[in-house]
């Protein structure tokens, strides 16, 4: 009993305490912040000393709480990139600090004055081979129900990716996506609304496709290569892969703000960027690291496939996050 | 009333042994009361003080939409909840009791397992390509998949399987503090056995039934990982889309405004549910 309390003492203590040779980091569990930690933390804590804390998963309420209520106990939070841009316009995250973080060889898609690139991933058309007659080969054959029956699973919530393939399935062209025709996207979804199964969580879409109740969907290309890894038998469609990315951020007040800045040099380091991308199959932000990667973790990668590739925008996802959300949710719930 | 038994030896007005209530009362009181209050502030100050976050609710389709398909869900679950519950109280209500605690046993302990984990094990069951689809259409009895799960039955099955236990303990408590002679005398009377259900057996039980339903119904306004996982985006109930509009889009003050209107909705059923109770109970004799 006297052990357990202590130990809980001892958690606590850890917890609130800001010591200088300590820091909470902060991602979405799973198979993902498993790689984080293997990857980023653990090769870091060797080498500089500093205990780094994992916690999570990810919320933005709570860092919103944390920032409004002074007591930051996150001090590097993995987010998605459109919340970052978001948050660093409400005041909730400190900028980067670039004399600590090496700028140069990062992908400046993914890194600007309030956020450094975490990894960055495609959306990507996937199916199960046992459930589907023939290969989709684009967003439009989603929305063909004659051609390929069966369910297709979409991302439930509202974020960069669905409208974008429904417009694109409608035949908007790549570079005539923005400013976003929700109108129509809707219209074109209403047409499959029934067929549609939502996935709210990465587990989720693989059950759905491993188990062939969604024939096909748009996946995350690493939940894909975990499938393929495990013998799944799921094909997949880089045509028109959409990409969007993570990226880290340190809350605004965060306690331990320069082993911070020190952890985020390590994670967007080329070996720290590349380690993370062999064990993820999500791509490195850091132009250097597939120099240390072997041959075949290059090959599975969203880089491999940049042909067709279209960058979904996170600024103007970032400007109008509440009010497609709005439109989505009231169209979703019908 | 009760309240004059309780009186008995009582110290200032209070019932006595009210102080080894205290942590109780002080716990209810820290982490219920006051984030409640927090709340109601939440929504009326964020972002700036006024009702517009009210107004902001009410206005939109899709909140009320969401409310009113959130009671739907809850009255849905409540009522197959009392059918099904029902006879299997009565039976463990008439059982020999070493055998009765048995039955007991497995119901408090499907209570006793993950909530997570049997919602799960729904889904392998329910979806188009699981256990029971595969069996009926093994058998050649439907040659579709059923509709079972991402619609309103999915929810309805896998929240009534959860609820079950709330509803069958209070409705044995009950069914056992019947006389069984009333039974015998309904049918010395001439009372046929659907009458004397009907005209006796369930007058009797309603307070059962409604402690139950009520616990049931409040329960599953409230639910938010089995609607999410086994209802349509048509399903939604109110607590997915609050925690949607806190945590994603960081609106405090709608997510509180929602969260405090259900809140109220809930007590208010809870006072009209002891009231209609209160009077059946007198007029039951019990």
């Amino acid at each position: 009993m006297k052990l357990i309390l202590t130990g809980i003492l001892a958690g606590l203590l850890a917890a609130t305490a800001a010591k200088a040779d300590e820091m909470a980091f902060t991602s979405w569990g799973g198979t993902t912040q498993e790689a984080q930690t293997k990857s980023w933390a653990a090769p870091f804590e060797a080498s500089s000393g500093i205990k780094v804390l994992q916690d999570g998963p990810t919320d933005y309420g709570k860092l919103k709480a944390m920032v409004d209520a002074k007591n930051v106990t996150w001090d590097v939070v993995d987010v998605e990139m459109d919340f970052a841009i978001k948050a660093a316009k409400d005041g909730l995250l400190e900028p980067i600090d670039y004399a600590v973080v090496p700028k140069a060889d990062l992908d400046p898609r993914f890194s600007n004055e309030h956020a450094v690139g975490s990894f960055y991933y495609s959306f990507v058309l996937a199916w199960n081979k046992g459930a589907v007659p023939g290969e989709p080969s684009g967003w439009a054959d989603m929305f063909d129900t004659k051609k390929f029956p069966g369910k297709r699973t979409f991302y439930k919530w509202s974020a960069p990716g669905v409208i974008e393939i429904a417009l694109l399935a409608d035949g908007v062209p790549a570079d005539k996506l923005y400013p976003l025709d929700l109108d129509r996207a809707f219209k074109k979804l209403d047409t499959i609304k029934s067929d549609i199964v939502w996935w709210g969580g990465g587990a989720e879409s693989q059950q759905l496709i491993a188990s062939g109740e969604a024939a096909f969907g748009q996946l995350w290309n690493g939940r894909v290569f975990a499938l393929q890894q495990d013998g799944t038998d799921v094909g997949v469609s880089w045509n028109q892969n959409l990409t969007a990315a993570d990226v880290l951020v340190v809350p605004k007040g965060a306690k331990n703000k320069d082993s911070a800045m020190k952890f985020l040099a390590a994670a967007t380091s080329p070996t720290g960027q590349a380690k993370f991308a062999e064990a993820s199959g999500y791509a490195p932000i850091n132009t250097k690291a597939k120099a240390e990667m072997p041959a075949d973790a290059v090959k599975a990668l969203p880089d491999a496939h940049v042909d067709g590739q279209i960058n979904l925008d996170m600024n103007y996802w970032a400007e109008h996050r509440d009010e497609i959300a709005t439109r989505w949710y009231a169209w979703q719930t019908k | 009333m009760q309240e004059s038994s309780f009186r008995r030896g009582s110290i200032a007005g209070l019932p006595a042994g009210s102080g080894s209530a205290l942590p109780a009362i002080i716990l209810v009181g820290l982490f219920f009361i006051v984030p409640v209050v927090a709340l109601l502030l939440r929504s009326v100050t964020d972002p700036e003080p006024g009702l517009q976050n009210y107004a902001a609710l009410f206005g939109s389709d899709t909140y009320v939409r969401v409310f009113l398909n959130t009671f739907l869900v809850a009255s849905v679950v409540t009522a197959v909840t009392i059918l099904v519950a029902f006879p299997v109280a009565w039976m463990l209500a008439i059982m020999p009791p070493a055998m009765g605690s048995i039955v007991f046993g497995i119901i408090i302990l499907s209570m006793w397992t993950n909530l997570l984990t049997r919602t799960y094990a729904w889904m392998v069951l329910l979806q188009r390509t699981g256990v029971i689809n595969r069996a009926l259409m093994g058998l050649g009895i439907i040659h579709e998949p059923l509709p079972l799960i991402n619609n309103l039955a999915g929810v309805t099955i896998g929240m009534v399987y959860i609820m079950l236990p709330f509803m069958i303990l209070p409705l044995v408590g009950t069914l056992r503090a019947i006389d069984p002679m009333t039974l015998r005398a309904a049918a010395l009377c001439g009372a046929s056995p659907f009458d004397a259900f009907r005209r006796v057996l369930l007058p009797l039980s309603l307070p059962g039934i409604a402690a139950g339903g009520l616990m049931v119904f409040v329960m599953s306004l409230g639910y938010f990982v089995t609607p999410a996982l086994l209802g349509g985006t048509s399903n939604m109930m109110l607590a997915e889309m609050i925690a949607q509009t806190v945590q994603s889009l960081l609106n405090w003050g709608l997510g509180s405004a929602a969260a405090f209107v259900l809140l109220v909705v809930t007590m208010a059923l809870y006072a009209i549910q002891l009231r209609l109770v209160g009077a059946r109970r007198a007029g039951g004799g019990l």
